[in-house]
């Protein structure tokens, strides 16, 4: 390891030792949050897959971790499957499902991918609130078994936030893997110019349903450590409205970074809490930071670390005006 | 028969208030490029404006509508200044994101004045209905039909027969070309986010009788105008009123003869099959030229 490298994991290193030491100085109920702010860090970092990477706008992250959560809640209390065997079948089935949607839409670029993933994730909330004799209904599906590894059983919030974030940690590496990959690279150079990724020999359609199935197979993840953490289901969960709030925090954190999707993931779980005292006005005041941290920080909150304050080498200036005019 | 007339007339006053809504959101993403996730939140202000003028301060309904109405003009021109503007040179997902942010905003405002209990907004037209054919007709349905075959007549005679509505156009069609040649471009926009808001009133206005005055309501009534925007087609304004009636008819027959559980996936189902198929809608832009 070169020294550079060796530089960035130091930080790194230091975030994972706090947030591995946590649970320890937080109360029960923060502890909660986190495993909270965990879960929907892993969806955030499959949305970065798709969006920050891939460049595809998809509103219908929710309903790809809602049919991981509820083929856990299905297949252990109704089948008597293992949490473990469900969890493998919810990812599987997620990402099989994302990478038919992906090849399915894979014309659409846009708002119209954004209104047509939308329109999916609608149309699920419909299907599960109505299909009660497989998912209850919006009455949900309630106790849900936790995960045992061995004799030890992941039912304390402090158990399972630490198993969460280290598949959180795994997924973060798994990801920085993709992204140096070939394949990583394809779906950046596809999202910078299609056209020229695939004049250049890049596999264009291959490409976006990599990223549709690898992003839809981590909100499984999700999605299965919903159910297991929660032990309740139920159509709210998993609507378009959270779609819309994975797509802000992956937003707002700073697409196509990892630590983006995460600073984003566990900054708007958690941002409720800071904002207690607004009472009633907390969407409100949620709604006006979203806004301005898009008009003051269109890179996300981790262009702050790249202020000239903190900078070291000077980014080349965009030379790139036909950009631009779109 | 009867039951049949009934649910046509039904279906396409319910029709004509998507469609309005969905011509607030065509107006503004012809001339601007801007995807307003927060259309459904106009819709949901216009009919809380009504409830303010109309049930709070007792203004007769005439003047109460028109109050509503240019409060709600406005209000279109605020989010062009604290919205728009900011956000107009970045991506379509910081549109996405920041219309549907200010969304939350709206609502949840909404929420705070007006509190989370429905109002009744009454009708012009009272609860009366006539009888044609044997079919109870209610006349607010009838009167929302006229009303919106009223503004969109004049909506055509603005946009066809004005300056403003031709500086309207060319901005559509190529904002930088409109700017060369000395269009007003700015108050242009102004005009154009003023108009669809207005346009976003008379659906709240007209739906409010409808169902009950809720500030809940605006995202069932966005997905269903953005449902009619892609069956129309994308920046077109035959295509949102087109679109807008076929789906408050879908809605409207297909709970009544298919299913009344899954009548909303029809329309999505609509929705998604067009963009699979023809994603430019039937009236739509090319689909190569932006996206």
């Amino acid at each position: 390891m070169n020294r550079s490298r060796f530089l960035s994991a130091v930080p790194v290193g230091v975030a994972l030792a706090v947030a591995l030491a946590l649970p320890a100085f937080c109360s029960d109920y923060m502890v909660r949050l986190l495993s909270t702010a965990a879960i929907a860090s892993i969806a955030v970092l499959g949305l970065n897959l798709v969006f920050g990477y891939a460049g595809l706008i998809s509103l219908g992250q929710a309903a790809f971790i809602g049919i991981g959560a509820y083929t856990v809640a299905v297949l252990t209390t109704q089948a008597g499957w293992s949490p473990w065997l469900a969890s493998m079948a919810g990812v599987a089935l997620c990402g099989a499902f994302a990478y038919v949607v992906g090849i399915v839409l894979l014309r659409l670029k846009g708002h119209y991918l954004a209104l047509a993933t939308l329109g999916l994730n609608v149309s699920f909330g419909i299907v599960v609130s109505n299909w009660t004799s497989l998912t209850g209904g919006t009455d949900g599906i309630a106790s849900i078994p936790s995960l045992t590894l061995g004799s030890f059983v992941l039912d304390t919030d402090a158990r399972l936030y630490l198993f969460a974030t280290v598949v959180l940690v795994a997924l973060c590496a798994l990801t920085q893997a993709v992204r140096t990959s070939h394949l990583g690279r394809s779906m950046i150079a596809v999202n910078d110019d299609e056209m020229a990724a695939g004049m250049s020999g890049i596999a264009v359609t291959r490409a976006k349903a990599a990223a549709f199935a690898i992003g839809g197979a981590f909100a499984g993840v999700s999605g299965c450590l919903f159910a297991v953490h929660n032990r309740f289901v139920s159509p709210d969960d998993f609507s378009y409205v959270q779609s819309i709030l994975y797509l802000s925090m992956l937003v707002v954190g700073g697409a196509g970074s990892i630590v983006g999707a995460v600073i984003g993931a566990v900054g708007v779980t958690l941002l409720p809490e800071l904002l207690r005292g607004a009472g009633n006005a907390y969407l409100l005041i949620f709604g006006v930071l979203v806004l301005v941290v898009l008009i003051v920080l269109p890179d996300g909150l981790v262009s702050l670390a790249r202020l000239p304050v903190f900078r070291r080498r000077q980014r080349s200036p965009r030379l790139d005006p036909i950009a631009e005019e779109k | 028969m009867q039951q049949l007339l009934q649910l046509l007339v039904n279906g396409v006053a319910l029709g004509s208030v998507y469609a309005l809504a969905a011509l607030g959101f065509v107006i503004v993403y012809s001339a601007t490029g801007v995807v307003n996730f927060a259309a459904g939140q106009f819709v949901m202000l216009g009919t809380f404006f009504g409830v303010a003028a109309i049930v709070q301060a007792h203004f007769p309904i005439a003047l109460g509508y028109l109050a509503a109405v240019i409060g709600m003009a406005l209000f279109g021109v605020l989010f062009f200044l604290g919205v728009h503007l900011p956000l107009r040179k970045r991506p379509v997902v910081s549109v996405i994101i920041g219309t549907v942010a200010i969304g939350i905003v709206m609502q949840n405002a909404a929420l705070l004045i007006w509190g989370p209990w429905p109002a009744r907004l009454p009708s012009p037209f009272g609860d009366t209905a006539i009888s044609i054919a044997g079919a109870a007709i209610s006349m607010h349905a009838l009167a929302t039909i006229v009303i919106t075959a009223l503004l969109i007549a004049a909506l055509y005679a603005l946009l066809y027969r004005t300056g403003i509505g031709r500086s309207m156009r060319a901005i559509a069609q190529d904002s930088e070309a409109a700017r060369l040649i000395g269009l007003p471009v700015t108050l242009t926009l102004v005009v154009t986010w003023a108009l669809a808001a207005a346009c976003s009133a008379f659906a709240g206005l007209l739906v409010g009788p409808m169902w009950f005055a809720d500030v809940n309501m605006g995202e069932p009534v966005a997905l269903k105008a953005f449902a009619a925007t892609v069956i129309g087609g994308f920046g077109s304004v035959q295509g949102a009123i087109l679109g807008g009636l076929f789906v408050g008819l879908v809605e409207i027959l297909g709970a009544s003869y298919l299913t009344s559980t899954y009548k909303d996936l029809l329309a999505f189902g609509v929705m998604i099959a067009f963009l699979l198929v023809r994603p430019q809608g039937i009236f739509g832009e090319r689909i190569g030229d932006r996206g």
